[in-house]
């Protein structure tokens, strides 16, 4: 095989998912004037940069073999925590690096629990995501905490390079990531805590460096996630990211990592997201009811999956 | 029999109401190949684990060399200089032949992977040992069993150190991948190896070791060498449990 | 008929003077020249407390809405004869409500019989805040003239806002209200507003309880979640108007969360505290049916009960008699409204204060008219 024939061979699901991606923006720059203009990608753009970040974070989690249903929540908090911090009067700083913090240090207890009870993420996810979201709703009884300093405003929503702040930050998420994911022991070592967790113990790693580690950062994306959402609708609320995890998940399998980890893709992540919210825009520029939505999103996941696992069928039979 | 390199007096282990492992006692000659034979159930892979560092031991005491100890740590005992072939492997199918030979000791330049260097040191290392594996980027969930056990026998050889631990090294193989994988243990004891070889293959233990210990219901029997001993009065001692437990 | 005429006819003016006050009262626009049409309407003329002959179906809904239509007529102006081509957008909170899905309905009905462009778009589901947003953003770039948004909150649709401001969109807030404070803050404005009022809800339920008690009593009243918009406005404009009041004296005020349970025991508690107790005012109509419970069980039909929204289950509780009157208001007309504000909007006319729909007050007098009252 060719090497371009291998590169391409290997990553089929993302160029897929790529394919049906410009055949998307084909047909919806035939059917729109509006679709195909620079506004409108950036549009696109700004609506999934949390999306991207909270998935960037997932497919590291489910690369390990586990699952974070608690990222929701933890996105919420975290943002909370911070506005209730500005709120008493603390500098713009200090409250996202609260938030950052606070969102890490859950992440890091998930996967701390995880790796000491070695019960199943799911369940401890599970869990933890309505312990957090109970907190959320504890400490605000509810009630949005909104008017949020400007300068908060600022770091999650203001302008840069013509877009919101949110898109920079999530490309440079996926550029840290890369090397980190790819080029260094970490990714390395999060991967195999996926592929086969007995092999990198016995070869004196401490998984649970590893297990705890892929947990806190999916934590602390979580909570850049919320300070952008909650930056954008200048509001703290206890129901912020609801669901969100799912969209996350789904965008993770979708772009060709599998449930069942052990390997990762970056790069089908990013262009499920971006698949994902071009389904949307696309929707809203069509005026195509938002019930249609959710159906087009299952059956393109569930085309996705099925390409991917009787390519991988194909090839152990042939 | 040479300089000890590895000597195991008195282990026990205890699962619950099993008593895995009552008094195993042995002695390992470096450059030597020295077999541990008995059936199901007898202790062999408890007492592998305990000396790969997996598990650790009730009682007993373990001395590699120099040092002496009562149980090990999987790091300890990679200090130690013991490396292990599990029976399952512990491969990552996953990964690629280079990453699960390198796993957990990679070669880095600075922070970052040295993927080059890696696959040339892979490549001089299958080649050392015959092992063949035409694509080296491939996931091994897709090798056969002899190429996966070359892998396995790979990474082990990739630790410094020079006593290896195999935990039935042709179990699940065919006859042909079965005489490759033995030449190949015998090729690594003229290099200076020694190795330490589970099995319950009497004849492949027969053509292959220096010395032969029989493990019976947790107990080391009898450790002689190879040639003082024939296939038939092996295989009385290990089956001569049921009655030896009858007496007991 | 003369009389149910004249009955509605003075309802009307009652609450389109309610809602004159009101708007005086919240309205943050600088200048509040909403005139004070039904200043001459004496404040004594309270509604009849009862009708003799029930009118056609029909007629009576007709009434109502050629009322509703007068007082909208009032704040909006009338339609323009002729108007331009123009493309509405309209954001509301969720189809997975069926008050919303049912919005959309009347929307397109609406649109369609004004003969104007009209898409009607929604976040994934209620309370998605943040993909409520994404559309609206979207649909800033896009080529409508105007947009109609309903937020899930005060806050979310702010940006968007902005956005469609800065693209020369013309914006109107229908319904739940955008926190105009933040929306200034971020530079931003509303073209319009069309809601309803909250303390007109209260005081107008208020007026019709002291009709009916023409020798007094005690009265108390149910209120929903602390802090709640609409709870706390129903509550102040009932509370008003009942303090105010000769020989009405109200002894409570009761926070029971819009939860049914909560209000069935604290009507058992305020029936033993006051057993002399006349009317209860329920900020919903869930509550007010829980009241209605509370009341059987101790055997009791002489107390007053009203609610607000104007459910199906108050439609057959008030239908049965068991339950005094609910708030209602025309989702149908509520739509038309705001859809000719937006053609008016791109006529190039300006909205200086907030509209506020009217109200219909469904009594035991009148529920039996309504067939046909959307």
């Amino acid at each position: 095989m060719s090497p371009l024939r291998k590169w391409c061979a290997r990553r089929s699901v993302p160029l897929l998912l790529l394919a049906v991606c410009l055949g998307l923006m084909a047909f919806l720059s035939v059917r729109t004037q509006s679709f195909f203009s620079l506004k409108n990608v950036v549009n696109i753009l700004e609506a999934n940069s949390y999306r991207l970040i909270l998935a960037c974070g997932m497919m590291c989690v489910i690369a390990s073999g586990a699952i974070d249903l608690s990222a929701g929540s933890i996105l919420s908090f975290s943002a909370i925590g911070a506005a209730m911090a500005m709120r008493a009067g603390a500098p713009v700083w200090l409250a996202i690096l609260l938030a950052l913090a606070l969102g890490t240090a859950m992440g890091a207890v998930n996967g701390l629990i995880i790796h000491l009870t070695r019960i199943n993420a799911l369940i401890i996810t599970l869990g933890t995501s309505f312990l957090y979201r109970g907190m959320s709703l504890i400490a605000t009884r509810g009630i949005p905490i909104t008017k949020l300093p400007q300068g908060f405003r600022d770091f999650g929503f203001g302008d840069v390079f013509g877009m919101e702040s949110g898109v920079t930050m999530s490309f440079l998420v996926v550029l840290v990531l890369i090397p980190f994911f790819y080029h260094m022991r970490w990714g390395a070592y999060v991967t195999a805590l996926g592929g086969n967790p007995e092999a990198l113990k016995r070869s004196g790693v401490s998984t649970g460096r590893y297990r705890i580690s892929v947990f806190a950062l999916m934590g602390a994306l979580a909570a850049l996630a919320g300070i952008i959402i909650t930056a954008r609708l200048n509001s703290a609320e206890a129901n912020a990211g609801l669901d969100m995890e799912m969209d996350a998940i789904c965008a993770v399998i979708m772009g060709g990592t599998a449930l069942r980890g052990g390997s990762g893709s970056l790069l089908g992540t990013v262009i499920a997201v971006f698949l994902l919210g071009l389904i949307r825009n696309g929707l809203t520029i069509l005026s195509v009811s938002s019930y249609y939505q959710q159906f087009i999103t299952g059956a393109l996941l569930l085309c996705a999956v099925a390409a991917a696992e009787l390519r991988e069928r194909g090839r152990r039979t042939g | 029999m040479g300089e000890t390199i590895l000597s195991v007096k008195g282990i026990a282990k205890r699962f619950g109401h099993i008593q895995a492992l009552r008094d195993a006692t042995l002695e390992v000659a470096r450059g030597s190949i020295t077999a541990l034979v008995g059936d199901n159930g007898s202790g062999k892979s408890t007492l592998i684990q305990i000396l790969s560092g997996n598990l650790l031991p009730d009682r007993g005491e373990i001395q590699v060399g120099e040092a002496c100890c009562h149980g090990l740590t999987i790091r300890r005992a990679m200090a130690l200089g013991i490396r292990t072939v599990y029976q399952d492997l512990a491969l990552d199918d996953c990964k690629t032949s280079v990453e699960n030979i390198f796993l957990g000791s990679e070669l880095t330049r600075g922070p970052f992977l040295d993927r080059r260097a890696m696959a040339r040191e892979a490549r001089r290392l299958l080649e050392e040992i015959h092992v063949e594996i035409p694509d080296l980027t491939e996931p091994v969930g897709r090798l056969s069993g002899g190429q996966r056990q070359g892998l396995a026998i790979a990474r082990a050889l990739r630790r410094p150190g020079e006593l290896l631990l195999l935990d039935e090294p042709t179990a699940a193989m065919g006859i042909q991948e079965s005489h490759s994988t033995l030449r190949l243990l015998a090729g690594l004891r003229d290099r200076g190896m020694t190795l330490l070889i589970i099995s319950h293959n009497l004849h492949q233990v027969f053509a292959l070791a220096d010395y032969i210990y029989v493990l019976r219901a947790g107990r080391v029997l009898t450790g002689t060498a190879t040639g003082d001993t024939t296939v038939d009065a092996l295989q009385e001692q290990i089956l001569r449990r049921e009655r030896e437990e009858d007496r007991l | 008929m003369k009389r149910t005429c004249a009955l509605l006819l003075a309802l009307a003016m009652v609450l389109s003077l309610a809602a004159c006050g009101g708007t005086t009262a919240d309205t943050t626009a600088p200048v509040s020249d909403t005139p004070a049409p039904q200043s001459e309407a004496p404040a004594t003329e309270t509604p009849a407390p009862e009708t003799e002959e029930p009118a056609g179906m029909s007629e009576t809904v007709q009434q109502l809405y050629a009322e509703f239509d007068a007082a909208m007529e009032e704040q909006i102006g009338p339609m323009p004869e002729n108007y331009g081509d123009v493309k509405v957008g309209a954001v509301i909170i969720s189809l997975t409500n069926a008050f919303w899905a049912n919005m959309k309905d009347y929307y397109e009905a609406a649109a369609a019989e004004y003969g104007i462009d009209l898409d009607v778009q929604t976040g994934t589901t209620e309370g998605d805040t943040a993909s409520q947003l994404d559309v609206l953003m979207t649909m800033a770039d896009m080529d409508y003239d105007v947009i109609i948004v309903s937020p899930i909150d005060g806050t979310n649709l702010i940006p968007g806002i902005v956005k469609c401001n800065e693209n020369g969109i013309k914006v109107i807030n229908l319904g739940p209200g955008v926190d105009e404070e933040a929306l200034a803050d971020a530079g931003g404005y509303l073209d319009a507003k069309i809601t309803v009022q909250f303390e007109e809800q209260g005081e107008t339920v208020a007026n019709d309880m002291i009709a009916r008690l023409p020798e007094g009593g005690q009265v108390a009243i149910l209120a929903g979640l602390a802090g709640a918009g609409q709870s706390e406005g129903r509550t102040a404009g009932a509370q008003a108007v009942l303090e105010a009041a000769e020989g009405i004296e109200l002894v409570a005020v009761q926070n029971c969360d819009w939860d049914a349970t909560l209000a069935y025991d604290a009507t058992k508690d305020l029936l033993t505290e006051y057993p002399e107790l006349k009317g209860i005012f329920c900020c919903n109509d869930t509550m007010a049916l829980a009241a209605v419970e509370a009341l059987a069980s101790e055997g009791r039909n002489d107390v007053l009960v009203y609610g607000v929204d104007f459910t199906d289950d108050a439609r057959a509780a008030i239908e049965a008699g068991t339950m005094t009157g609910s708030m209602s208001y025309s989702s149908e007309r509520y739509t038309k409204a705001a859809l000719q504000m937006a053609i008016m909007l791109n006529e190039g006319e300006t909205f200086e204060s907030n509209v506020y729909l009217p109200l219909t007050l469904v009594t035991v007098d009148n529920v039996n008219d309504l067939e046909g009252w959307r």
